[in-house]
């Protein structure tokens, strides 16, 4: 018994994604499946009122049904497209055409464990491939088990073709023939739909394709007519070993091995999202946050174990906490590291929980952690030095943390040197984990700076013909003549170091635009 | 239950308190902590126990604004391993000074803890983590003996450097700090008064020590000392050709 034939595999192409992905808002697919129908926006399945095209690197790679009846085509360029429909261009994004494909694979999950997703370059075309073999039993056979999918299909916004094979290529070539699913389909009747399909629909490989018709080939069955009279070698001294691959998938042709089925090419187990979500009820009304505390760390714990027999781990929480009235209230955990250990965000948690009393009487607390990323993925910086200076930000990130979750994220901070002429300019403040500049350029290194600079310069009064700040001031040192900044606000200034009555040194300039004098700077 | 004579626990329980870690006898130097770190001056090393700015103790600075404190603690900041944490600074460190100072930029990090409660709970995370160094700068509202207090037990837990600078009012109070200075630029520099230091009994007025300032920040010359120089050098020099002129020959 060869395995590999008893395979059934089901593609659905979803023929109109580049612009209907357009309008994919993000919400969980399953609210959006719910509503059905009217959510659906108005350039949807091309039954709009105004033509529209969707673009990639200039070229037209979809055009609406309006589009298309204006004369548009695939591949021709933007210009051209308009002038004959004057029809709108939207820009191709990727990013969504997959998040729409990964919210309906959630969807197919139902049916089949074994789905995988396949996109087209040349056809600008994505589908979702599902192996069915082994799901039909449950769901009554192949053609109770395709009516449900595509009935569950049809209620998203998507138009779709579906094609049905004894491989997955061959599936997917399949769909773009318009065959109904009866049930009774075998792999001689796959072969005889694959025969007709013309040979423009393996576009992904323009050179083989072109090769082809210029030998004659036409349709997918005169090669396998060929394949059947010599062999596959002779593709594949042509074609090369890609392509014949390929060819191998779609008739299923065994290359090389006596045992196929020890072969077999294993098929992708789908893995749905997975996240954190765990709740506790309390007996009694919770009023205080010291009472809050052992389901706090019991909830914490929970997830630290969920977070480490997955190797996970996770940066940002969520606290929801409820009252009998279905009042709500959300508390965010963040922390700079991430973490797979409950300690840190059970402090956290705990301050925030203290800076804000409980609006309400407490009966759930419930925790989620959506975002969880593999332990693997965490990188460390190659640095030789640190074993000398050992105890840097890393060694503090639970103080750290502790600091940002009460004062919040900008109140710590680090400074860094950005490259101006304009010394406020150059004072950057950074985020701790950003790496700050320290390369000083000669001009500043050899002028006498203050330690301590003034958010905004002070204007130093006149007064007795003396300048005037707190005391009166005295130039000592000076004049350093700074101008920059141009382009944007001009600034001429001359710096000085002044004395002040109290003996403070203090940093002063003359501005040379609007003939004032300023404090700037306090040498501490 | 009467027969029990009122003096026995009282007698006990002052032994007992003098037995405590946190009570202060005087010149007694038992309790105290040994670790310190240079000050970066003879003069003030010299006037302190250990020779050094006390480590995991509290340091009060009192003064007036903004007094030459970088001054004072770079080079401790300089010796000592781990960050500098400034809490609430009266205004914002300018990189290019601390780059200048060979501070490393990635040790100094700045906590904005406005209010009193924030302040004193970042100051006892911070020094309970020894994270190196500590200076804050006390908020606007005045902070009580328990408060100070409570700063201080924070300190002594941790390892690290940390003062707490307060404005010249509060020198009159009492505080539970280790070490409580006095600092003002004088003429002559910078003048530091150690006017209460644990463990070490002062007999007279304390002497204010003066630290010397950097010598970029004097004048190099006055300006009318400039004028004069100038004057004199005008007359004594004599006027020498701009450059000398070579006639261009022409072809004969």
């Amino acid at each position: 018994m060869n395995e590999s034939n008893s395979r059934l595999w089901l593609a659905i192409r979803f023929f109109d994604l580049p612009l209907t992905a357009l309008s994919f808002t993000g919400q969980s697919f399953t609210e959006l499946s719910l509503t059905s129908r009217p959510l659906t926006t108005s350039n949807l399945d091309g039954d709009t009122d105004k033509p529209q095209v969707v673009i990639q690197k200039k070229r037209v790679i979809f055009a609406n049904s309006l589009a298309q009846q204006a004369g548009v085509q695939p591949g021709m360029d933007i210009t051209t497209a308009q002038l004959l429909s004057g029809c709108e261009v939207l820009p191709r994004d990727e990013t969504k055409e997959q998040s729409v494909l990964h919210a309906l694979s959630e969807q197919c999950y139902q049916f089949s464990p074994y789905i995988e997703r396949y996109s087209s370059e040349a056809l600008a075309q994505s589908g979702l491939l599902l192996e069915i073999s082994t799901c039909l039993k449950l769901f009554g056979g192949i053609h109770a088990l395709c009516e449900k999918i595509i009935t569950q299909l049809a209620q998203t916004p998507y138009g779709f073709n579906y094609g049905l094979a004894h491989s997955a290529p061959a599936a997917w070539y399949l769909s773009f023939a318009d065959y109904a699913i009866n049930g009774t389909e075998s792999k001689a009747l796959f072969i005889e739909r694959l025969n007709a399909l013309p040979i423009a629909l393996l576009g992904d490989y323009p050179k083989a394709v072109e090769a082809l018709r210029k030998t004659g080939f036409n349709t997918l069955g005169d090669i396998a007519t060929q394949i059947n009279a010599k062999s596959i070698s002779s593709f594949k001294k042509r074609l090369g070993a890609e392509f014949t691959d390929l060819l191998c998938d779609i008739y299923a042709i065994d290359q090389n091995f006596q045992q196929a089925a020890l072969f077999e090419t294993p098929r992708n187990n789908y893995r749905p999202v997975e996240w954190f979500a765990a709740e506790i009820q309390f007996e009694y009304p919770v009023t205080l946050v010291a009472q809050l505390e052992p389901a706090i760390e019991s909830l914490l714990q929970q997830l630290s174990t969920y977070l480490r027999k997955r190797q996970q781990q996770c940066q940002s929480i969520e606290w929801r906490i409820a009252d009998i009235y279905h009042h709500q209230e959300l508390i965010q955990v963040h922390s700079d590291e991430p973490q797979s250990h409950w300690q840190l965000l059970y402090d956290l948690s705990l301050i925030q929980f203290n800076n804000k009393a409980l609006p309400f009487e407490v009966d759930t607390l419930k925790l989620v952690c959506e975002q969880a990323m593999p332990l693997q993925q965490r990188s460390q910086v190659l640095d030789f030095e640190q074993r000398r200076r050992k105890s840097t930000l890393q060694d503090f990130t639970v103080t750290i943390a502790k600091l940002k979750a009460r004062l919040g994220d900008g109140a710590v901070y680090k400074l860094g040197y950005r490259d101006s002429r304009v010394p406020e300019i150059t004072n950057a403040i950074l985020a701790l984990a950003e790496k700050c500049n320290q390369q000083l350029p000669d001009v500043h290194l050899k002028s006498l700076r203050p330690t301590w600079l003034l958010t905004t310069p002070e204007l130093i009064e006149q007064r007795h013909e003396r300048l005037y700040w707190h005391g009166y001031l005295t130039p000592l040192v000076g004049p350093e003549r700074v101008i920059g900044d141009w382009w944007q606000k001009p600034v001429a200034r001359d710096y000085f170091l002044a004395q002040r009555q109290d003996h403070l040194p203090v940093w002063i300039f003359f501005d040379l635009y609007n003939k004032q004098w300023y404090v700037h700077g306090v040498f501490a | 239950m009467n027969e029990i004579s009122p003096e026995t626990p009282s007698t006990a329980s002052l032994e007992q308190l003098l037995l405590r870690d946190d009570m202060w006898m005087g010149h007694s130097q038992r309790f105290t902590t040994r670790a310190a770190v240079e000050t970066g001056y003879e003069q003030l090393n010299a006037s302190l126990l250990n020779r050094g700015w006390p480590l995991g103790s509290l340091v009060e600075v009192c003064q007036q604004g903004m007094q030459g404190e970088w001054q004072l603690f770079t080079p401790a900041l300089l010796a000592l391993p781990g960050l500098v944490v400034l809490v609430n600074p009266p205004a914002a460190p300018f990189s290019q000074a601390f780059i200048q100072a060979g501070i490393d930029l990635e040790r100094l990090v700045v906590v904005a803890a406005a209010g009193k409660k924030h302040f004193i709970s970042c100051f006892i995370e911070l020094c309970r983590a020894s994270v190196g160094a500590v200076l804050a700068w006390q908020p606007q509202e005045t902070m009580s003996y328990t408060e100070l207090r409570k700063c201080q037990l924070a300190a002594a837990e941790g390892t690290g450097l940390s003062v707490v600078f307060r404005p010249v009012a509060m020198q009159q109070q009492s505080s539970p700090a280790t070490l409580r200075l006095y600092a003002r630029l004088a003429s002559s520099g910078l003048e530091i008064t150690v006017f209460k230091q644990k463990g070490h009994l002062q007999t007279q007025q304390a002497k204010p020590i003066v630290l010397p300032l950097p010598a970029q920040w004097k004048a190099a010359t006055p300006h009318a000392a400039l004028m004069q120089k100038s004057a004199g050098a005008k007359t004594d020099s004599k006027p020498q050709p701009l450059a000398s002129v070579i006639p261009l020959r022409g072809k004969t």
